[in-house]
């Protein structure tokens, strides 16, 4: 899994110094200003001028002076129980049953010849349960309003004292809570399914004459090695992304549970990762000519080298020792030994450089997780001497310090990112993690919801629906949007590609009509639809960034601080949309 | 337009006094639009009038004479193109006068899947009534309305009659002192249909105040104070029902036991007098009287009755 750098920003990071805060206010403002306008011509044309304004005014001072002073929960929880015994009714949780018999046929082709099974088995609940929730929350919201107001059920609710916050709300809550329901159901199979799927045992198969290595049985199509210390305990190795401890028993070798595979690292992140070229000064880390511009690369044998600053790093976190991952890439101008990987050395020093760890070298680890331990007491150098260090009193005393690491073969270079090396205090437990996922489903769904209702306040039912796909639509392919707008995708905007299709010309030719007057039109309005199709696209929520299987099914711990930030997103989209929803149903006639 | 044939309601102290005022349309107008703003229909032109505290009023007219439109104008449902209606002194538009307010839509526009006690809980929720208050009005409105038997079928299984009482029994919920009542007697039988009239005047004795729109004549005559009938988006004729029909020169005479004798004197007496008899017959009962009489005899003595028509 590749972390781009916003995606650990700590919560008020995000809010204050990453305009969160900002840009939330920019959406509510441009969106109150565009819904005054809209409101005020609506009223305008029904009212005339004056009195247009009027009529607006009173609405927004009906929100402060009477609707919300006299909101009343009751009539929220009746609305929403209502709702909700609506939706069993319209058999929604038949959505269940598809899921179950969707799980009974995913144990077919889910490949456990996969690298990693785990991740597999967890991408795919997850991604599942994620579309069906989404699929479910516009289908139960968008037509709920208009239906009763076809069958002219809602007269009888709006002449009771019901205000319209109460009604867009009750059916959001209510909505949400049979979302919650099924979530739930969903969940619970889920971690069921994901564990029992991945559970299997080994035996031991062969020991060697010592009775310290051996080989495991063949289980879930795949085998283990395993090597014993002198208290006869140890792991086999790490094999589809997981190992087992095996311990000696009186005479007995029992190879035990599984670990790493269902797990939640904690990782601590560097604060910055900073690259030394070939001659020994500072430079942005070499680029081997990758697409990619993720893993910068240091080179072999010369002064180049990587430093991971690392600060406020907690000691309570670790005893002993210190755990760290690594999953650094190797480039290779030359094939040389192919069987022998690159290597590097890894020393840890404090950040005034006066007190470093001994070097250690190692072998690149390609393409899989390098799981590498510091211990707390330590020999290594004191101002050019060798001494006995205490890591956190010499080389950390206040959280801070930098791991350098350097490639030791002369014309090989390693590759890295500062995702790449984290500490990794002890784990959290996986279930947890897993229901944070769940928690981050549920946040997309109220968001679903949250436009599906306030689209039907205005809309007919497949009209609320089509918005509201396309809201989503947007909202997961707004990075989409961003490179037609940059130009970065080829073939130009909406109606050049339409050109282009039928015409068959290739992205990669200029468009000739023959007239470059018409083709610089074209590209005029072209800029105008992209334009405004990304200032859309900017007013709905990135469903792209809101999914985290990836953190659950990779495991990594899905931190406080992106689930805080999600959770805002989803608060002030609940908001905006109330809004926007009270203003509608404020200003349109149920009996019309 | 309309004739000032106006009295004060019977107990009203004074029809100028705006507290005993309900409901107050003034110059009330609707247009109905298309998409495009094109107009479409005008449904009710100019309206005047007020509906007094303690009174049954109704509204009449022909399909399509603006009857709906006006009482969805009067509870917020459609907004007025021209002119303002008041209730209870405020903007028809105003959410908080539903406090005070029960309506029973035209057919009963109710959730078919909840059962009659979990329609009235709703309901009694959307007023804000705690959980002892609605289940004692639940069980109150139920035992009125005669829906023990049924308080737990979900609605899609009543009949239109019970569908109709359910109706009632949800807008009397909140106890309120003015009721809007839709075409309260389509659907029902004419048992139900005297219940229903019944309990009109009960509830008027109470001191509510009833605004029904009908196009059952005599259900409207029976239990209306005043009323007004609409043509065509306008009001034709308002005033009190017993004055409006009442024939000023004819003199309806009722007697039993009279022999030819007598009635040949009578004859004379209006001969006499310069009068004209313009009837004298035994009168017909009314259906609805002799169905009525019918269902009381059979459920006194069950089994089969001997026709009297026949005779």
């Amino acid at each position: 899994m590749r972390l781009s750098p916003e995606q650990f920003w700590t919560y008020s990071e995000w809010l204050f110094q990453h305009n969160g805060l900002r840009d939330g206010m920019i959406l509510a403002l441009a969106l109150s200003i565009l819904g005054f306008l809209v409101g005020y011509l609506v009223s305008v044309v029904n009212h005339g001028p004056v009195e247009g304004f009027l009529k607006v005014a009173q609405n927004i001072g009906q929100l402060f002076t009477v609707d919300i002073p006299k909101f009343s929960f009751r009539r929220v929880g009746a609305i929403a129980g209502l709702a909700f015994k609506e939706s069993v009714r319209k058999k929604i949780l038949v959505l269940i049953g598809i899921f179950i018999i969707a799980m009974m046929f995913a144990g077919w082709y889910l490949d456990q010849n996969a690298d990693y099974p785990a991740r597999l088995y967890i991408s795919f609940v997850l991604t599942a349960t994620n579309y069906l929730v989404i699929v479910l929350g516009f289908f139960v919201s968008c037509f709920s309003i208009p239906q009763d107001i076809k069958s002219r059920t809602i007269y009888t609710i709006v002449t009771k004292p019901v205000r319209p916050l109460e009604l867009f709300l009750g059916r959001v809550l209510g909505f949400a809570g049979i979302g919650t329901l099924i979530l739930l159901v969903m969940g619970l199979l889920s971690y069921v399914f994901v564990v029992r799927g991945l559970n299997h045992e080994h035996e031991v198969e062969t020991l060697d004459a010592n009775g310290k290595i051996g080989q495991t049985t063949f289980a879930n199509k795949h085998t283990h090695t395993f090597t014993l210390n002198e208290e006869g305990r140890g792991t086999t190795n790490e094999v589809k992304g997981h190992r087992h401890i095996v311990t000696k028993v009186g005479d007995r070798i029992v190879i035990g549970t599984k670990i790493d595979d269902l797990t939640a690292r904690v990782p601590i992140y560097a604060k910055r990762l900073e690259f030394t070229g070939r001659d020994g000064e500072k430079n942005e880390g070499y680029n081997v000519g990758y697409m990619s511009e993720y893993q910068k690369y240091i080179e072999g044998d010369s002064l180049s080298m990587a430093v991971w600053e690392f600060d406020g790093v907690n000691k309570d976190l670790f005893k002993d020792v210190i755990s760290y991952d690594l999953t650094i890439s190797a480039f290779r101008t030359y094939k040389g030994d192919i069987v022998t990987p690159v290597g590097g050395i890894i020393y840890f020093r404090s950040p005034d450089e006066k007190v470093e760890s001994e070097r250690e070298s190692f072998k690149v680890k390609e393409f899989q997780v390098d799981r590498r331990s510091i211990r707390t007491k330590l020999k290594g150098f004191k101002e050019g001497q060798p001494a006995d260090l205490d890591f956190f009193k010499d080389i950390a005393p206040d959280g801070k310090f930098q791991v350098v690491i350097r490639c030791q073969d002369r014309g090989q270079y390693l590759g890295m990112a500062a995702a790449d090396l984290y500490l990794r205090p002890a784990d959290l437990q996986f279930w947890w993690n897993f229901v944070k996922g769940y928690i981050s489903i549920w946040l997309q769904m109220f968001i679903v919801i949250c436009f599906g209702v306030m689209f039907s306040t205005f809309l007919s039912g497949p009209v609320a629906m089509i918005a509201t796909v396309a809201a989503i639509v947007l909202g997961f392919f707004g990075f989409f949007v961003d490179q037609l707008q940059a130009s970065t995708t080829k073939g130009g905007g909406p109606i050049e590609s339409l050109i282009r299709v039928p015409s068959q010309t290739g992205s990669q030719i200029e468009l000739d009509l023959g007239s470059p007057a018409l083709e610089e039109a074209i590209r005029v309005v072209d800029t105008w639809l992209l334009t405004g199709v990304a200032q859309l696209k900017n007013a709905v929520p990135n469903f792209d960034q809101l999914g985290t299987a990836d953190f659950v099914a990779y495991g990594t711990n899905l931190f406080g601080g992106l689930l805080g930030r999600h959770l805002t997103i989803a608060l002030g989209y609940f908001v905006l949309t109330s809004l926007v929803s009270y203003f509608f149903l404020k200003t349109r006639e149920m009996a019309a | 337009m309309a004739t000032a044939l106006e009295s004060g309601p019977s107990g009203s102290t004074s029809a100028n006094d705006p507290t005993n005022v309900i409901v107050e349309t003034r110059n009330l107008g609707k247009i109905y639009r298309d998409f495009w703003g094109r107009k479409k229909v005008h449904a009710l032109k100019s309206l005047d009038l007020e509906v007094r505290r303690g009174e049954i009023f109704g509204l009449l007219g022909p399909n399509g004479s603006g009857k709906s439109t006006t009482i969805k104008l009067m509870l917020g449902l459609l907004f007025p193109t021209s002119g303002r209606c008041f209730v209870f002194g405020k903007d028809a538009t105003d959410v908080s006068k539903n406090e005070r307010i029960g309506y029973l839509p035209e057919e009963s526009y109710l959730y078919k899947f909840l059962n009659a006690d979990e329609t009235l809980d709703f309901y009694g929720r959307l007023f804000d009534m705690s959980a002892d208050e609605r289940k004692e009005r639940t069980a109150k409105l139920i035992k009125m309305v005669k829906l023990e038997h049924a308080r737990r079928r979900q609605l899609k299984e009543y009949s239109k009659g019970m569908t109709r009482r359910i109706g009632l029994a949800q807008a009397l919920i909140n106890e309120p002192e003015f009721l809007v009542l839709d075409e309260p007697t389509t659907g029902l039988d004419p048992l139900g249909t005297r219940d229903m009239k019944d309990l009109i005047l009960r509830l008027r004795d109470e001191g509510k105040t009833i605004l029904l729109c009908s196009h059952q004549l005599a259900d409207v005559q029976d239990v209306c104070d005043r009323v007004a009938i609409l043509h065509q988006g306008e009001l034709k004729e308002l005033g009190r029902v017993d004055s409006l029909l009442k024939m000023q020169d004819v003199t309806q005479i009722h007697a039993s036991g009279l022999n030819d004798d007598a009635k040949s004197r009578i004859k004379k007496i209006i001969e006499e007098s310069g009068g004209q008899l313009e009837r004298m017959d035994n009168p017909t009962t009314t259906m609805e009287d002799l169905f009525l009489e019918i269902v009381k005899e059979s459920e006194q003595r069950p089994g089969r009755r001997g026709g009297r028509g026949e005779n």
